[in-house]
């Protein structure tokens, strides 16, 4: 009964951690064996910040501080196990990605930003409409062009217009259009990550064990 | 590592670091390519410099410089795919989001920000306080003379906050977490902590009335030489760009693990400041970063100076109580 309580609960869990999980299996070439094949991918593991145990059949790392030039940079801990399957040995594989849970995250702290941005914005325009109207100390100054310029044939500088009001306040206004921008942007990005890195990681995987 | 000397100074003794033009590789390939990646730099700051001169005026506005300005950067991306300087500064997935989690900060938090206690704030309440007015024969000026003065005078006072950065702890670290990349990329200039991309946007520039078009040019003159600072392309600059112009050769030698490499080529768009006050150092570096090349999270990049800034108080104070003044006795 508790077994079958844990088995539970990891498939609960796989629902949600695939965001920040990739997992998959690869076919070892017949008859290699464990040794071998984490002989083959050992260099994959010896890169600065990364630390790794081995017993015959698994593989567990864990990487910190990991540097952009490491091919699996984007991870920060994993097991790889080889198991021998009906067809022969296969390597499965999940690893954990911080990256992958940050850009899925990300859309939200954007959503957060483009929120903020509206409620400023509103308490801005209630607070210039309870105030009273400073008189405008500018001058209008007149937009000289230089003689230079004029033979050049560059446009006249206009004067600002006067009729603007209303329009100048809006375009003041803080905009949260950025953050909108940047939230699909990230959702995208994910989408994009998640696809890719998988592949990635699995022909960096089928290079290394194949010894290409 | 022997290093070079460049003036009082041995540069790269604790990490490669290339002294020379001479030294530097050309772009490979193709006549087409070498024509292109020759050319690529004149021509776009050209065009881009023409297009702001006689766009009419209800094109030449701020709206259409983002434009240009996110289009350019991504043909600059695409630029980076097709021919890299190092194949270590590759563009990857995780590189990516994470710069472009930096814009998105520079876009969205940073410019509220920037609304309260940003440069024209600041301008506003001295000119205000002091009863001062703009400097209006400014105005009057050749257009492109004001953009060039603007962007000079502006790139000045960042070479200042730059160079001060690296030489007084308190500003160096709010500045710290951008010299941990260890590469180059279009987005890089992002990177860091958000203390220190408002401090380093502070600018003098506001001081004088300009035209608004004689801003646009300035704007396009970073865009079109600051943004390859950090870009992970090979182009041949010519010599003249190279000497009046910061270039992403520059830019690595001061982001290489070298400290004396790292201590150079302080200025954003116009290297010639550096020439000026003996600071430049013409040369590229391919191995960037701080601690042997230790890549910092967001996380720590946020919190950095803070963090950093406490402990060193802590230790100050520690050091204090043990080593405080000597009780002398009264007589």
């Amino acid at each position: 009964m508790a077994q079958h309580g844990k088995e539970g609960n990891g498939l609960s869990r796989r629902i949600i951690d695939w965001i920040w999980n990739i997992r998959g299996s690869l076919a070892l070439v017949p008859g290699q064996s464990n040794e071998d094949a984490f002989q083959r991918l050992d260099p994959l593991f010896q890169e600065v910040g990364t630390s790794h145990e081995r017993s015959a059949d698994t593989l567990t790392f864990r990487k910190k501080n990991q540097a952009p030039q490491d091919k699996m940079s984007i991870f920060d801990a994993g097991v790889l196990q080889i198991s021998n399957d009906a067809g022969g040995p296969v390597l499965h594989y999940r690893l954990k990605s911080r990256a992958l849970l940050f850009c899925f995250l990300a859309p939200l702290l954007f959503l957060g930003f483009a929120q903020a941005t509206v409620v400023i914005g509103q308490w801005e325009k209630a607070s210039a409409q309870s105030s009273e109207k400073k008189p405008d100390k500018k001058k209008d100054v007149a937009l000289s062009q230089h003689p230079i310029d004029a033979f050049l044939g560059a446009p006249a500088p206009e004067k600002p217009k006067k009729d603007k009001g209303e329009k100048a306040e809006d375009e003041d206004k803080p905009s949260p259009t950025a953050a909108y921008v940047f939230a699909g942007l990230f959702a995208a990005l994910y989408v994009v990550g998640r696809i890719l890195e998988g592949r990635l990681v699995r022909s960096l995987f089928r290079r290394k064990l194949l010894g290409v | 590592m022997d290093g070079v000397r460049v003036g009082k100074r041995l540069i790269g003794t604790q990490s490669p670091v290339t002294v020379g033009w001479e030294n530097i590789p050309r772009v490979e390939g193709g006549p087409l390519k070498r024509v292109f990646f020759t050319w690529f730099q004149p021509a776009a700051l050209l065009a881009l410099i023409a297009f702001w001169y006689y766009a009419p005026n209800s094109i030449a506005k701020a709206s259409t410089a983002i434009g240009i300005g996110i289009a350019f950067r991504v043909l600059l991306l695409a630029l980076e795919w097709v021919n890299p300087r190092h194949e270590s500064w590759r563009l990857t997935w995780k590189e990516l989001i994470t710069d472009l989690f930096y814009v998105g900060l520079g876009y969205t938090l940073l410019s509220i920000v920037e609304r309260y206690v940003g440069a024209d704030v600041m301008i506003e309440a001295i000119q205000h306080n002091f009863d001062w007015e703009k400097v209006a024969w400014f105005m009057g000026l050749p257009l492109l003379l004001q953009a060039l003065l603007i962007s000079f005078i502006f790139d000045f006072g960042q070479y200042w906050m730059h160079r001060g950065m690296h030489n007084w702890y308190p500003l160096w670290l709010t500045h710290a977490p951008h010299h941990y990349i260890t590469q180059l990329n279009i987005n890089k200039g992002a990177v860091g902590n958000p203390v220190e991309l408002f401090l380093i946007g502070l600018g003098v520039g506001g001081f004088f009335d300009f035209l608004p078009r004689a801003a646009l040019l300035a704007g396009t003159l970073g865009l079109a030489v600051g943004s390859y600072q950090h870009i992970n392309v090979r182009f041949n600059s010519p010599r003249w760009w190279r000497f009046l112009f910061n270039t992403t050769e520059h830019h690595s030698v001061h982001h290489s693990q070298d400290y004396e490499g790292s201590r150079s080529n302080y200025s954003s768009t116009w290297i010639i400041i550096d020439r000026m006050f003996g600071t430049c150092v013409d040369g590229e570096a391919e191995l960037l970063g701080m601690e042997g090349g230790r890549r910092m999270s967001v996380g720590e990049t946020m919190t950095f100076p803070f963090t950093e800034a406490w402990k060193t108080m802590r230790a100050k104070l520690r050091k204090d109580r043990f080593d405080g003044p000597v009780i002398v006795p009264a007589e």
